[in-house]
């Protein structure tokens, strides 16, 4: 039990080192020759996990809005789904959502990858190079998620928020120009701006986490099977963990 | 060139070196030889620090590399090339890109001129076609062989080779020994070579090590070698159907 706190406790210090380190060299990232990894890495985090993402959010608004728009009905309440979707979607539901996804997608196959790299030596032979592996690796990675998170959490929003004005029109009688108005009345751009922090956070969350377990992967196959279930695990428990904080923080 | 001072280190609960003393000249090619787990690649990792000696240490001409950080390791490790075993080229890059990625990092020379000397260093492991190729598409000779251009293309002193022709079919890594003879010939590249190959050991080694257990239990020459009466020395020789009469005694080297 103690050994198990040591180790994890090791652990997030080598990750958050590993996470400053990478912090300093982020004014190289837009260097000509460390652009097109760039690039490469932003493609990948943003259009590759879109389909997913989009079917995810839209029924994620589709959810709440139906939910709470059925509770609401009882009390004749039902016209304020609007704000209820658009509230919960910006502030907890856009992010939360896009963070699993882009954890359990990107974040798996970055450790993955790492782990190969590892297990395979072409880790050692960036460093007999002398080419920092952090520099190297976790940079791009941990720029195009930390850019890429907030982004993708605007378009779970929006079609969050369009799915449940969707359910209001076919399903709740709210008019479309009504469910709008709601939200538009009692959602804030803090909400937004709360949001879009989170989905920052996390994209830094699931670089770290995915680019450390992959580095510290041993023992062939089975290690890299281990970093990508460690990483799907340890990001979501985080992102869990350090969402409920940040909404603590902000709304008192 | 590379010298072991009384290097120890623990691996698990085994000493996988223990007392460990080694010399290589400048200039040859040293073959490291042993049975499996008996410190062949621990010692090859020693020489560039991707593995630290518990205690002893490791000299590379007047550098300390074992006690070496920062500005003063990337030095010493710029002096060497090495060869993994399964070549450790990155998979997202072309062959033309892992062969250039050395000079692309650390060089400010153009993007024309890194890939007329890649083109040229993969001329040299007769795989220029191969430039536009990911690693994925070629086969494992090829890419040890797109490996080594790697390795050569900052034009080191020292080339380290892990189990260069493991999994190679015999014509293949006839062909990779021959190359590692003629860099040794043509360019003046101190070798180290970790292999379980005898034939190939006898080919190219100026002088061949055989370790066991954590010891260095043989040094000599090729010719030296074949008559040595340490038992796993004879013990490999035969494994591998090597005779004292053999035909390497007939002067068949490379």
């Amino acid at each position: 039990m103690g050994r198990n706190v040591m180790l994890n406790l090791r652990g997030l210090g080598q990750a958050l080192m590993m996470l400053f380190e990478a912090t300093l060299y982020i004014p190289l990232v837009l260097t000509k020759r460390r652009r097109p990894e760039l690039f490469n890495q932003l493609y990948i985090t943003g259009i590759k996990s879109l389909g997913v993402i989009t079917v995810v959010a839209a029924f994620t608004g589709m959810i709440l809005a139906l939910q709470t728009g059925l509770e609401l009905r009882r009390f004749g309440l039902q016209q304020n789904i609007g704000t209820a979707v658009a509230v919960v979607m910006l502030r907890e539901m856009g992010p939360f959502m896009t963070a699993l996804i882009v954890a359990a997608s990107v974040g798996s196959a970055i450790a993955a990858q790492v782990g190969t790299m590892v297990v395979s030596e072409e880790v050692s032979a960036l460093e007999i190079m002398s080419i920092n592996p952090v520099r190297f690796i976790v940079l791009p990675r941990l720029v195009a998620l930390a850019l890429m998170m907030p982004i993708l959490t605007i378009y779970t929003n929006i079609l969050g928020i369009a799915g449940g004005a969707l359910v209001g029109a076919t399903q709740l009688q709210v008019s479309f120009q009504a469910y709008i108005d709601n939200a538009q009345l009692y959602a804030q751009n803090k909400d937004l701006y709360v949001g879009l922090l989170k989905a920052f956070v996390f994209g830094i969350v699931i670089a770290t986490t995915a680019c450390h377990q992959g580095f510290i992967t041993s023992e062939g196959a089975v290690g890299v099977g281990q970093a990508t279930r460690r990483t799907v695990i340890i990001s979501f428990l985080t992102i869990l963990v350090l969402g409920y904080m940040l909404t603590r923080v902000f709304y008192r | 060139m590379i010298r072991f001072e009384n290097v120890t280190k623990r691996l698990g609960r085994r000493n996988v070196l223990d007392g460990f003393d080694l010399k290589i000249k400048a200039g040859e090619t040293f073959v490291i030889c042993g049975p499996s787990g008996m410190g062949k690649s621990v010692t090859l990792k020693h020489m560039v620090r991707l593995l630290t000696p518990d205690s002893g240490r490791v000299m590379v001409g007047e550098d300390c590399v074992s006690e070496a950080t920062g500005r003063e390791l990337e030095r010493i490790r710029a002096r060497f090339g090495v060869l993994f075993q399964g070549g450790a080229l990155l998979e997202w890059l072309t062959a033309g890109e892992n062969v250039g990625l050395p000079l692309r990092e650390h060089t400010d020379k153009g993007e024309d001129e890194i890939e007329k000397l890649a083109r040229e260093k993969l001329r040299l492991v007769e795989l220029e076609d191969a430039y536009d190729k990911h690693p994925s598409d070629l086969s494992g000779g090829m890419r040890k062989r797109v490996a080594l251009a790697r390795a050569i293309i900052t034009e080191p002193e020292i080339v380290l080779y892990d189990e260069p022709t493991s999994g190679l079919d015999p014509i293949t890594s006839r062909t990779i020994d021959e190359l590692i003879d003629s860099l040794r010939k043509q360019l003046g590249i101190t070798s180290v070579v970790v292999t379980h190959d005898l034939h190939s050991a006898l080919a190219i080694g100026t002088r061949i090590a055989m370790l066991n257990f954590g010891k260095a239990v043989e040094v000599s020459a090729p010719e030296q070698f074949m008559k040595s009466s340490d038992p796993v020395v004879r013990g490999f020789l035969e494994a591998q159907y090597i005779t004292r009469r053999g035909a390497w005694e007939k002067g068949l080297k490379l």
